[in-house]
């Protein structure tokens, strides 16, 4: 037991430290959207709630200790145990999530309920612990790409398929397909809102295009003769074929534009500082008021194409492309920046 | 294929005054050196010494706060893309991407340095059986040990056929025929007439290969020669000169447990 205590005393330490992660949530633009639904929520109470819940999964203070470390401590089961369970609640996020969801459920509290947020918290704990156990990509078939960069696309692609914000987009994207296939009746309008949610799932991510290179991949990047814009046409790519992807079961060509936007607006974020994330969590962004500005623009492209004329598509991309080669410049003038 | 530039260069790598600060701290300071082609320089020194700095520098990877750095006589910070194109470099971190297997690792090198299709699946196919790397060829990186991650970065190096390579301790943690195999390959390509330069703190190593010695300590050089120009044996010289071991006595160490 005093093992485990001093474990968790250091664990604790360690945490306060790193705001970081505590802030990389608090700055991921699915977040506050998510805690603002759970309170009008209906019928999708419990999705929201699975969605919420898988939070804590991507800051589990566990992680700051590797599991080799964790491994060669002479720890017996119950210190285990004990880590395992009181862990979690060095997170501020448990404690805001654990408060959020009795406000969303009130006046409905159930034992179903809290069996059922009991058992997706248990869960997310699970596959924080499964997750992480393995460093191989869970994702060793993409295919390659053509060109000079396509190594370099294939690879980003599988970064993106290792955040949690790729499966939370493809969870609702396959809640909408879902729909489309049992020819359910929905509201006109549903399939928009839905691709804009999808797409305000992986959005964050265009903030730290560079997150999941690590140190290594990013002094590859200046060793290799490519010019910036190479670097984050590559990442771009990736990006567009996954929400592309995504999006086409719901609203493809507002999707693009969305995307591009999303992109242009995340350059900046990704170039001027490195961010650096972690697999199979969520995505930080810049900060909540850069999020907001991305959203409200993305959001704002979304609605144009989809609402008013598909010609709105070419000032978008024109956006994107100017975007790539201006801070495809910037990335290049900043060679210090990142070592 | 690769188009190998063939102008005459006195020094394939020159440095003048170079000094790097971080903040208050001065990492390199008033660097000096040069290294003529196909020679293979070794640069001693102990950890924090200002070796991988030094690289960093000569790579491109890190601006000089004065000074100037010419490799194949390209000035470093004006002609940064075009000097990509001539080196080889096994960087200290050793530069690589999780999300990428060992063999894709360096068909993204061919392809990124112009190797044509066909040529870049040739010298992959060589490098992977010369370093005994084909049985994690579809590996990621992330789940490869330090020492396949090293051969790997070492062969990404080889492979645009460089004219000059840095190799920032390319021999640690590197079992002893894949360094004995490095070690063949690095002469070799030093007789073809590509330029070395390298880290290392395996003395007995670099006494076999090396044709040029640099050792710099706190940021200074202070011995800069041909390795036949050593008045002793390396190891004695480098204790010497750079720093000699001190043993501390653990008298709590032992049989009696606490």
């Amino acid at each position: 037991m005093a093992r485990s205590a001093a474990i968790l005393r250091a664990l604790g330490t360690a945490f306060r430290r790193d705001w970081k992660t505590v802030g990389s949530i608090g700055v991921n633009a699915f977040f506050p959207v998510t805690v603002l639904l759970l309170g009008r929520a209906g019928g999708f109470l419990y999705l929201i709630l699975g969605l919420v819940m898988l939070f804590p999964a991507s800051t589990d203070p566990m992680r700051k200790i590797p599991a080799s470390r964790l491994g060669l401590w002479p720890l017996d089961r119950r210190d285990r145990v004990v880590l395992r369970l009181v862990s979690p609640w060095l997170n501020p996020v448990t404690w805001a999530l654990a408060g959020m969801a009795i406000w969303a459920v009130k006046g409905r509290v159930t034992v179903g309920l809290w069996a059922a947020a009991a058992g997706l918290f248990a869960a997310a704990f699970l596959i924080s612990d499964w997750t992480s156990a393995g460093k191989t990509s869970f994702w060793p078939r993409v295919p390659g790409f053509p060109g000079p960069v396509g190594q370099l696309i294939r690879k980003n692609l599988r970064e993106i398929l290792s955040t949690l914000d790729f499966y939370v987009a493809a969870l609702l994207t396959l809640t909408g397909l879902a729909y489309r296939v049992t020819r359910l009746s929905l509201p006109p309008d549903a399939f928009r809102d839905l691709g804009l949610l999808v797409l305000l799932a992986l959005c964050t991510y265009t903030q730290s295009l560079f997150g999941l290179d690590g140190v290594g991949g990013l002094a590859r990047y200046r060793l290799l003769p490519l010019r910036g814009w190479q670097i984050l046409m590559a990442k771009d790519l990736a990006f567009l074929a996954v929400a592309g992807v995504l999006l086409l079961p719901l609203e493809p060509i507002s999707g693009l534009a969305g995307a591009m936007v999303a992109l242009a607006i995340g350059h900046s974020a990704s170039v001027a500082a490195h961010r650096e994330q972690t697999r199979w969590r969520f995505s930080g962004g810049a900060s909540l008021s850069y999020s907001f500005f991305q959203v409200a623009a993305m959001a704002g492209a979304w609605g144009a194409v989809g609402l008013t004329s598909r010609w709105f598509l070419i000032p978008c991309s024109f956006t994107w492309v100017v975007s790539t080669i201006w801070y495809g410049r910037e990335w290049d003038q900043r060679r210090d920046l990142v070592l | 294929m690769a188009a190998r530039r063939t102008c005459t260069i006195e020094e394939m790598i020159s440095c003048r005054d170079v000094t790097r600060r971080f903040g208050n701290f001065t990492a390199v300071d008033k660097l000096n050196l040069e290294v003529a082609p196909g020679a293979i320089c070794a640069f001693l020194g102990p950890n924090g010494a200002g070796k991988s700095t030094t690289v960093k520098m000569l790579t491109g990877l890190l601006q000089p706060t004065s000074g100037t750095v010419t490799v194949c006589g390209l000035d470093v910070s004006s002609h940064a893309l075009e000097l990509k194109r001539q080196i080889g470099v096994l960087p200290e971190d050793l530069g690589l991407f999780d999300d990428l297997t060992v063999e894709e690792h360096l068909l993204l090198t061919g392809s990124v340095y112009g190797v044509g299709k066909q040529e870049t699946r040739a010298r992959t196919k060589q490098l992977l059986h010369a370093l005994s790397l084909e049985h994690g060829r579809h590996t990621f990186a992330a789940a490869c040990s330090h020492g396949m991650r090293k051969k790997t970065a070492f062969a990404m190096a080889l492979l645009p056929n460089p004219r000059v390579l840095f190799l920032d301790e390319p021999f640690e943690a590197i079992d002893p025929v894949t360094s004995k195999i490095m070690r063949d390959l690095l002469e070799e390509a030093a007789r073809h007439g590509i330029t070395v330069f390298l880290t290392s703190h395996i003395l007995s190593m670099v006494e076999q290969i090396a044709t040029q010695l640099v050792m710099i300590r706190k940021g200074h050089i202070i011995w800069n020669s041909p390795v036949g120009e050593l008045p002793q044996t390396l190891e004695q010289h480098y204790f010497d000169l750079v720093e000699a071991p001190v043993v501390e006595e653990l008298e709590w160490l032992g049989p009696q447990r606490s």
